[in-house]
């Protein structure tokens, strides 16, 4: 009120705007820092994909019908499922948990040993346990209590050409021999399946080692991967890509692109979720599939993966209530029917697969029944998340070549239990266990050792050019400032097209040039995605190296050089003798400047190669990030971050000390 | 000389091309229709232009709500800043010239630190502060990143300022706050011009503090909206997008270089010169 009246007594209008503005100025930071508004009705947030076809809208909007005192916000987030979890992780971190838990059934153990969700063993009836499928149920349970309801499950399968061959395998000798018999590559392969490093490739992994008779870690947390069962799965594996049953480019296949691969024709079985039915039925092979559970070891038992969506509850939820009516709701027949004609989501209410509506849309629907009774769940640890990123590493590895199957079944032994021993230690006890340290700063070591001295001797050179006089001088400067100037992140993503296999231009015009017969699978080498990463650097980083020498060029005297040609020293005695001790501090500047940076680099990693294939381009960043953000250690991730920060520094004075010349010391 | 060109000019014109091809390209994906993206054998120029990619960028996803991220963390963050380090740096002038590097000097420290070392601590802090998912968390990181540049810039510029300015003012019985804002400001305007864009493009251009410190998307920055884009399923890329993206979130930095190339030069020039 004050405000407005001293308003009205000034007399120069000049300063009520002022203060008007400000005042304006001040409602919107206001608003702008809010972090939320207060609501009468109990809000619950979820986070999904993208709502494609309108599912959880649908779900959602009969729900506020029947229960106008909630309101469901659907939070619609990125189609990685990783970045989904980070989201919720986030928001669990920052104390203002989302309080529906969409959550993929891997996360459960992860999110309840953190304490971050709600036991729901009072509402969970005996009716609801009945209804639902029991190994989906079995998935919800940590440590004797249960903290997720499923709504959506998901099991591997085996996809088949019905019109192709007589009878699916069920076994890996039968496996063989069909593929033997009808397969005909590179026409038709035998079989198409997710290989590409990334949690799709555990699900297949785990179907072999299953299939196998063996499993990663029994009940008492004992690794079981170094036995017989983990070499002969691995071992089959690489036999499937060896004998060319599979396409080489299979290592690059997440589910869209066996299936594409399938839809084609080009492959007689296809190993992937339920979903992909629905999209096979509006195809040219509509009648033509059939589906059995996952191939198996004679003498074994198959499993297929079981994967799928529930609903938690967030600890510090205000309204469980609340809920944990929309989760009953979600889970109701008639929820579940509109996922499920709206979605694909395949129903976890057993009763449903006898309800004549979805078998006449989907016949198959009475298989599936059988290929679900029989999934499983991946190891329930709140570990798991790191122990799939071993598996992924080391399968990957065997598929690619860079391991045996004898190797990386002891490395995954190996490294799971140094992970789960690890915790165990005190920090700097661990720093001896730690596998995934000695890696990262292995790679950390190539990467800047290649880097640095590629953009010390372009960034003379550009320098040395871009001093002279010529026409044109200015544009040179701005294309030299580009690089500089533009995000790496960004950046790293017009790269990552670039790098593209086959649309990308760098293989468009190797092969043009002759340097490369076809095109190449950049990010999904080793050295490859190293090389992408290392140029990729280069070109971002040269400009700046170039700048900080061009200061030390003008710097230089131009007496001093025209005095030194006239006394008839040579240009490259010039160089050695004159231009370089001069330039020494520059360099030096920024020697330490680009060893550090580079040592530290993240973005151009993380969004490049996301540290693939098979970790050799994760760097000591990458690692310490993980640690504290996807593995929640902070503690030893801060740790580490010291030692680094001490390293570096060791490092930056080591630099100063061999680069000071004698007469620069007083 | 005649020789010395002959050579000369294919080198630079080699340059040219590299340092400029990745955002030639970005730029001729935007605007190649989604069709001819995937199409193959590559086309090196698009044979239709096509805005549809650009549409997509904003008609799909929050884009222009990442652009207004982006403005108020850059923006605030550089207002901040530069106040900041004009105050800093005019107390730092008000020092002998030798003190004044060597307390310059520990500033830079803090400079070199690549931000993926600070990011556990960074959030820490904020997360205690209840910031985290706040703009003030991202405007309070950038302008302590940025700090030691600036004041190293602003230093620069207001030595340079004769002295006797100082004194005269004082006689006219200017405090030091007036002496700053009516007299150094002003008169190191293309100095604060240069700051004010370099510290700008530094905090447009970061990604892994407003990746973690800014959670839900409604909060994403350009670069990570644009690291975080992908398709409608997991499985295709849509890559049109992805450079429209792309090329509008890198045009505006260019065009702003352009204009201020000599002075950008000329700026961070000065920076290494000291170090």
């Amino acid at each position: 009120m004050g405000g407005r009246y001293r308003c009205k007594e000034n007399s120069t209008g000049e300063a009520s705007i002022r203060q008007s503005t400000f005042l304006a100025l001040v409602i919107f930071f206001s608003f702008a820092f809010l972090p939320f508004s207060v609501d009468a009705q109990h809000t619950l947030r979820m986070i999904g994909p993208e709502d494609v076809g309108g599912a959880w809208n649908e779900v959602i909007r009969r729900f506020h019908a029947t229960h106008p005192d909630i309101r469901v916000d659907y939070i619609s987030g990125p189609w990685s499922t990783d970045e989904r979890q980070n989201m919720y992780i986030r928001s669990f971190l920052a104390g203002d948990a989302i309080e529906l838990v969409y959550m993929d059934v891997i996360w459960t153990a992860k999110f309840a040993s953190q304490g971050w969700l709600m036991p729901l063993d009072e509402w969970f009836s005996p009716e609801v346990r009945e209804a639902l499928f029991p190994r989906d149920i079995e998935a919800g349970f940590y440590q004797g209590h249960f903290y997720r309801v499923p709504v959506r499950t998901d099991a591997g399968m085996l996809y088949y050409r019905k019109d192709l061959m007589p009878e699916p395998p069920r076994t890996w000798e039968e496996f063989e021999a069909v593929c033997n018999r009808y397969g005909n590559p590179p026409e038709r392969y035998c079989i198409v399946f997710q290989g590409m490093q990334y949690e799709g490739l555990v699900c297949n992994y785990l179907e072999y080692l299953w299939g196998a008779g063996g499993t990663p870690i029994d009940n008492d947390q004992n690794v079981l991967l170094d036995k017989e069962e983990n070499i002969s799965a691995l071992t089959f594996m690489k036999k499937v890509i060896d004998r060319g049953w599979a396409p080489k480019s299979v290592i690059t296949f997440q589910e869209q692109q066996a299936l594409e691969f399938f839809e084609q024709g080009k492959a007689l079985m296809m190993r992937n979720w339920p979903y992909a039915w629905t999209i096979l039925r509006r195809s040219p092979l509509e009648g033509k599939v059939g589906i059995v559970p996952f191939i198996h070891q004679a003498g074994s038992e198959s499993a297929g993966t079981l994967g799928g969506w529930g609903f938690g509850i967030a600890r510090t939820a205000n309204y469980p209530e609340a809920a944990w009516k929309f989760i009953e709701f979600a889970i109701s027949p008639e929820a579940q029917k509109i996922l499920h004609f709206r979605r694909g989501a395949v129903p976890t209410r057993k009763s449903l697969f006898q309800d004549e509506e979805i078998l006449k849309a989907s016949p198959h629907y009475k298989d599936l029944y059988e290929v679900l009774l029989k999934s499983r769940p991946r190891p329930i640890h709140p570990e798991y998340p790191r122990m799939s990123s071993i598996l992924q590493k080391h399968v990957s590895a065997v598929l690619v070549g860079i391991e045996s199957p004898q190797e990386a079944a002891l490395q995954m032994d190996q490294s799971i239990e140094s992970m789960l021993n690890g915790k165990r230690h005190s920090w700097p006890r661990r720093l001896f266990l730690d596998h995934d340290l000695k890696k990262t700063l292995k790679n950390t070591l190539t990467f800047t050792g290649f880097s640095v001295p590629l953009e010390f001797l372009l960034g003379l050179l550009f320098a040395l050019l871009v001093n002279l006089h010529f026409r044109g001088r200015s544009l040179m400067r701005l294309s030299v400032l580009v690089p500089w100037a533009l995000p790496t992140a960004v950046m790293a993503m017009a790269w990552q097209w670039m790098f593209n296999n086959p649309f990308g231009v760098i293989n468009d015009l190797l092969v043009r040039v002759g340097v490369l017969r076809e095109p190449m699978d950049w990010l999904s080498t080793p050295q490859g995605a190293m090389f992408a990463s290392v140029f990729a650097d280069v070109w971002k980083t040269t400009p700046f190296v170039a700048i900080i020498l061009l200061a030390g060029l003008q710097a230089v005297p131009k007496e001093l050089r025209e005095s030194l040609s006239i006394d008839g020293g040579g240009k490259i005695a010039m160089f050695f003798h004159l231009l370089l001790p001069l330039l020494l501090p520059f360099i030096r500047v920024a020697l330490i400047f680009r060893i550090i940076h580079a040592a530290g680099i993240f973005d151009l990693m993380w969004v490049l190669t996301k540290g693939g294939p098979a970790d050799t381009t994760r760097t000591l960043s990458l690692y310490i990030y993980d640690l504290a953000f996807r593995y929640d250690e902070v503690g030893y991730a801060l740790f580490l971050t010291c030692l680094f920060l001490l390293g570096l520094i060791l490092v930056s004075l080591l630099i100063v000390r061999t680069t000071t010349l004698r007469y620069e010391r007083i | 000389m005649k020789v010395k060109k002959f050579f000369l000019y294919p080198v630079i014109a080699c340059i040219f091309l590299y340092c400029l091809f990745p955002f030639f390209w970005t730029i001729q994906t935007a605007l190649k229709p989604p069709e001819e993206v995937f199409r193959l054998p590559v086309s090196y120029l698009p044979e239709t232009i096509s805005l549809e990619n650009l549409k997509a960028v904003f008609a799909k996803r929050p884009f222009g709500r990442y652009i207004l991220n982006s403005v108020i963390a850059a923006g605030g963050a550089t207002a901040l800043t530069l106040w900041v380090a004009s105050l800093l740096a005019f107390r730092l002038r008000a020092m002998d010239l030798r003190r004044a590097m060597r307390v310059q000097r520990w500033f830079l420290v803090g400079a070199i630190l690549p931000p993926a070392l600070m990011v556990i601590p960074v959030f820490m802090v904020m997360k205690q502060l209840a910031l985290v998912d706040n703009y003030l968390a991202l405007i309070l990181a950038y302008t302590a990143l940025n700090l030691p540049f600036a004041v190293w810039m602003l230093h620069a510029a207001f030595r340079q300022l004769p002295r006797e300015l100082n004194e005269a003012a004082v006689m006219d019985g200017f405090s030091s706050f007036a002496i700053l804002y009516r007299i150094v400001l002003p008169l190191s305007r293309p100095s604060l011009a240069v700051t004010a864009v370099l510290v700008f493009i530094f905090c447009w251009n970061e990604f892994i503090l407003a990746l973690s410190l800014m959670p839900s998307q409604a909060k994403y920055t350009v670069p990570v909206g644009i690291a975080l884009l992908s398709g409608a399923s997991v499985y295709e890329i849509p890559w049109g997008e992805i450079n429209a993206a792309v090329a509008l979130t890198t045009v505006p930095i260019i065009l702003l270089i352009a204009a201020l190339q000599r002075w950008i030069i000329e700026g961070l020039t000065t920076g290494a010169v000291k170090g």
